[in-house]
């Protein structure tokens, strides 16, 4: 699904984290711009979200569907959550709970490709 | 700051490090419970064993999560026992899997001592433990 768009999502996601790495491996506390970051990331999600259900309800082929919602919303959730979580905590490890989320959002992204191309459920 | 040695003032478990350790949980927390969701919900009587290991290592994810999360002195008692139950299980899971494949394929986050979340179900446990130790 979306080829193009997700792409894009998953190289912004990375250079996002190797960002993100960089400044806690230079013992960095996160920053409000590595927030921003962050909020950015669920915007572009936002998108991508939408862009799939919309999609899936164009589509009538058969895949696993509430899978492939499920996976959506997954993605959805991960830049909120690491941005409540890494707020707290004024050391690097903060910006290490925001990398975290970084690099799993492709591995998210992927899974709902997967999902769509039905090689997974 | 409040990360002095006193003797009777345990450290929260939710800081510092610890900040890092209960996101990790957390994500391990999400895979384990979305992947268990879905094989309860569509097809449970394929591999009921490894389903339900699979849901219950969710929840012991969970509760390794939030009480890690917490770290008053109750938690952290929930924590060590949850994170002992994930040790022994992933050792004991991943075992089975490798002696008994048709049973365990890809089912599980154990499976394959957690081959399938770059081992990362394997290493897990010895760190929460080591900081659970730490913190005390």
């Amino acid at each position: 699904m979306t080829g193009t768009y997700a792409t894009v999502i998953t190289v912004v996601a990375l250079l996002f984290a190797g960002w993100a790495l960089i400044c806690a491996a230079t013992n960095r506390r996160p920053t409000l711009l590595l927030f921003a970051a962050a909020v950015l990331l669920e915007a572009l999600l936002l998108g991508f979200a939408v862009g799939g259900v919309v999609q899936m309800a164009e589509s009538a082929r058969h895949f696993a569907r509430a899978e492939f919602v499920g996976y959506l919303l997954g993605c959805l959730v991960i830049p909120p959550l690491a941005f409540y979580w890494a707020r707290g905590e004024r050391s690097r490890s903060g910006t290490l709970v925001i990398a975290l989320a970084f690099l799993i959002t492709p591995v998210m992204v992927l899974r709902v490709q997967q999902v769509w191309a039905g090689s997974v459920g | 700051m409040a990360d002095t040695d006193a003797p009777h003032s345990p450290a929260p478990t939710g800081r510092g490090f610890g900040r890092f350790l209960v996101a990790v949980y957390g994500i391990l927390a999400l895979g384990a419970t979305s992947r268990s969701a879905v094989q309860l919900a569509t097809d449970f009587n394929k591999a009921p064993l490894a389903y339900l290991l699979s849901a219950f290592a969710a929840v012991v994810y969970i509760v390794a999560t939030i009480s890690l999360a917490r770290g008053d002195v109750t938690s952290r008692r929930v924590a060590t026992v949850a994170i002992s139950i994930e040790l022994v299980g992933v050792l004991i899971v991943g075992a089975a899997s490798e002696l008994f494949h048709s049973d365990f394929q890809q089912a599980t986050v154990w499976t394959g001592f957690g081959s399938g979340y770059v081992f990362v179900p394997l290493v897990l446990p010895f760190v929460g433990l080591w900081w659970l130790r730490h913190t005390r």
